[in-house]
């Protein structure tokens, strides 16, 4: 076990000069970011990007739109889900109101996350025999198709991970154009969450003979809806 | 590790006469390269982003004493505890005896090359803790016993048979060997390890230092299991993997990813600022941070090799190699094999009798550096490494001699006429269609897989004094 001082004045010497006291000044950094004109853009370059990494996406405007799409998807595989299983749609504990009504309308009963146990262990299995996970977003990036999502007590980090199905809900407004805006965003609110999420599509492995696998440890199907507020 | 028994000559035999292994290679490092390609390309200007990268990492080497400090102290002040390793066996120490405090029996990692650096794994077996590696092609290897063969796709030089193979004593039954079958098998048993698990040890592709925080990538999820079920939670870190802030990690990301797999950000980018807030839901409450040293401060010290230190670990430079093309990554012998790891092995493991050859892995065409998305010099390391190694005196006795005798010649005229008249002569039982072929030793070792052109029958001094005289 080496001490730090120790550690940081070896390297000091190794560089030969003492260990500066101030921050260095930030290097100059000039790169072309990806840029799009509008929300209206952004949103769809979004859903466009997140549907070719093997997503499914769809863009709401009303609740009916909201409806619509989960029942397109779903049909009435989450009651049946239910049967078996009372905690089979395990969700944050808040998500965007619009999203909250359409699963009442739908009377699909959601499981939420942080109140389905007390232990940790119970928790992380509740959510691992779960069918689908239901989370927010906090934000989005354009170019890549990528939701964000911070750590939080109302949360969980788990709901987009262990349930074979991920069900993300974003607002237009949250996306952004590129990863340095999101990045820039994060770091001015202070403090980081203890974990910030990126997910950019299914869960997906080459590692046998360079064949593309969805799935392999993520969830193995994603989907999102997009809400045009 | 039957590999590391064999000496470097049988590893490349071994090598070049597995087809399978080439053509797996070709096909990985072509897709690589390819979607590298693409995605370096549509960012608008590749050029202005490895100028970028190449900058920020310059910048935190040069003052890499002072970031690390600030990540060390961000991090305690949040009571993570951090732990400064010198060597491995350091490293090695202090995670059995986190592992022994939690008397804990199931480990789980995610992908971490530091580990394989200090043969972690095999030191946790001896004490009694079954170790798991969760990225799909790292426990593939962990199940064969073999090293990664390349850092990005540990098991590229297996077949989807033998991975079959691999994988039926452990279900207990035949599984088929095609793809979706052999993933679903690895999702269903690593499942409930995930569960168990008491410890997850990750890697880590960046720290940032102005907020303590440790950035990792992965495809598969697996990283995110890894550092959100366990209780505790170890990172093991090389210490040169910083960026100051925020501002550019976007840089290392974009660059990472793209120069990797050709993504515009991996599946699962996580950034970790632990710990877990005491409300959280889910995280590990303890958290340990490994920073390992292992010879980095003498590269970081070494002018010559300094620039070894900006790697970013994406492989690139392996999907550009004409020798790694056609070798795959088991011949090196070494844990970090490719142009990068030709220079990082034998500078980190100081062991120029074991790892001498590796700066010879290499054609010296530049396709490396060219490859680099933070513009290592690699060809020019790997030509300087050799002069290490030729000043060290570690070349061998023959070569010593050649050289000796080509000073000798080159630096005396009529000498040097003489001995090529006598060249001239004494080739001829070799000579087939105006090429050197066979020959004794150490002749041989060229001429056993190629040709050498012939001493010309007139020399051109000759000819240029004829040329002269007719005039």
């Amino acid at each position: 076990m080496t001490n730090t001082n120790e550690f940081i004045n070896h390297l000091a010497s190794k560089l030969g000069r003492p260990t500066p006291t101030e921050t260095p000044p930030p290097v100059e950094i000039s790169v072309p970011q990806y840029r799009l004109s509008n929300t209206e853009e952004r949103a769809s370059i979004f859903l466009q990007n997140w549907q070719a990494l093997g997503g499914k996406g769809a863009i709401v405007k009303s609740e009916n739109d909201m409806l619509q799409c989960l029942k397109e998807w779903f049909g009435d595989l989450p009651i049946t889900w239910f049967k078996d299983n009372p905690q089979a749609l395990i969700a944050w504990d808040m998500l965007p109101s619009i999203a909250e009504s359409a699963f009442s309308t739908l009377n699909w009963p959601l499981t939420r996350y942080t109140q389905s146990s007390l232990d940790p262990r119970d928790r992380y299995s509740i959510a691992a025999h779960a069918e689908l996970g239901i989370t927010g977003s906090d934000l989005g990036i354009a170019l890549s198709g990528t939701i964000v999502m911070n750590s939080d007590p109302l949360r969980g980090r788990v709901v987009s991970l262990l349930p074979p199905r991920h069900l993300a809900f974003i607002e237009t407004t949250k996306i952004r154009n590129n990863l340095f805006e999101v990045l820039e965003e994060i770091s001015a609110l202070g403090t980081p969450p203890a974990a910030i999420e990126m997910i950019s599509g299914p869960s997906r492995t080459s590692d046998i003979e360079m064949d593309l696998s969805i799935g392999v440890h993520g969830p193995i199907e994603v989907y999102v809806v997009v809400i045009d507020n | 590790m039957t590999m590391f028994n064999l000496t470097t000559d049988q590893r490349v035999d071994k090598a070049l006469a597995n087809n399978f292994l080439r053509q797996a290679t070709r096909r990985a490092t072509d897709r690589l390269r390819n979607n590298k390609y693409k995605a370096s390309d549509e960012l608008g200007n590749w050029e202005e982003w490895r100028n970028a990268g190449e900058t920020i990492r310059k910048h935190v080497i040069a003052n890499l004493d002072f970031y690390l400090h600030q990540l060390i102290e961000q991090m305690e002040q949040r009571g993570v505890h951090v732990h400064l390793a010198k060597t491995p066996a350091d490293a090695v120490g202090i995670v059995r005896n986190i592992v022994r405090e939690h008397d804990a029996k199931n480990v789980l990692k995610s992908k971490s090359m530091i580990s394989e650096e200090i043969h972690l794994n095999h030191a946790l077996e001896e004490d009694g803790a079954a170790v798991v590696e969760t990225d799909l092609g790292e426990y593939i290897i962990q199940i064969a016993g073999e090293p990664p063969s390349h850092i990005i796709v540990p098991a590229m030089h297996k077949t989807r048979q033998q991975v079959a193979d691999l994988f039926e004593p452990i279900a207990g039954h035949a599984l088929s060997s095609d793809t979706p079958t052999l993933t679903r098998f690895a999702r269903i048993q690593m499942r409930e390890q995930f569960l168990r698990g008491d410890i997850g040890i990750t890697g880590c592709n960046f720290a940032v230092a102005n907020t303590g925080s440790i950035v990792m990538v992965t495809n598969e999820g697996n990283g995110r299991m890894v550092s959100t079920l366990p209780r505790v939670q170890i990172t093991l870190m090389g210490m040169e993997r910083i960026v100051p802030s925020f501002r550019e990690l976007d840089i290392m990301l974009n660059l990472l990813a793209r120069s990797a797999t050709g993504q515009r950000l991996s599946s699962y980018t996580t950034i970790l600022t632990p710990p877990k807030k005491s409300a959280d839901s889910d995280g590990p409450e303890e958290y340990h941070l490994v920073i390992l040293d292992h010879n980095r401060s003498e590269i970081l010290g070494d002018k010559l090799f300094r620039t070894a230190l900006n790697c970013i670990r994406c492989g690139a430079c392996f999907n550009v190699c004409p020798v790694y093309r056609q070798l795959g990554g088991h011949a090196y012998g070494s844990v970090y094999s490719g142009p990068i790891g030709s220079v990082i092995t034998p500078l980190l493991e100081k062991d120029w009798k074991k790892w001498g050859h590796l700066p010879y892995f290499s054609s010296l065409c530049g396709a490396c550096t060219e490859g680099c998305p933070v513009r290592i010099p690699l060809h020019d390391l790997l030509v300087k490494l050799r002069m290490r190694k030729t000043q060290s005196g570690h070349t061998p006795q023959v070569e010593q001699q050649i050289f000796k005798a080509y000073r000798y010649l080159f630096t005396r005229e009529k000498t040097l006429r003489r001995a090529l008249r006598l060249g001239a002569h004494l080739q001829r039982p070799f000579v087939r269609n105006h090429r050197i072929t066979g020959g004794p030793p150490p002749l041989s070792n060229w001429t056993k897989s190629r040709t050498l052109p012939m001493v010309a029958p007139k020399p051109f001094m000759q000819i240029w004094a004829d040329l002269n005289n007719k005039r």
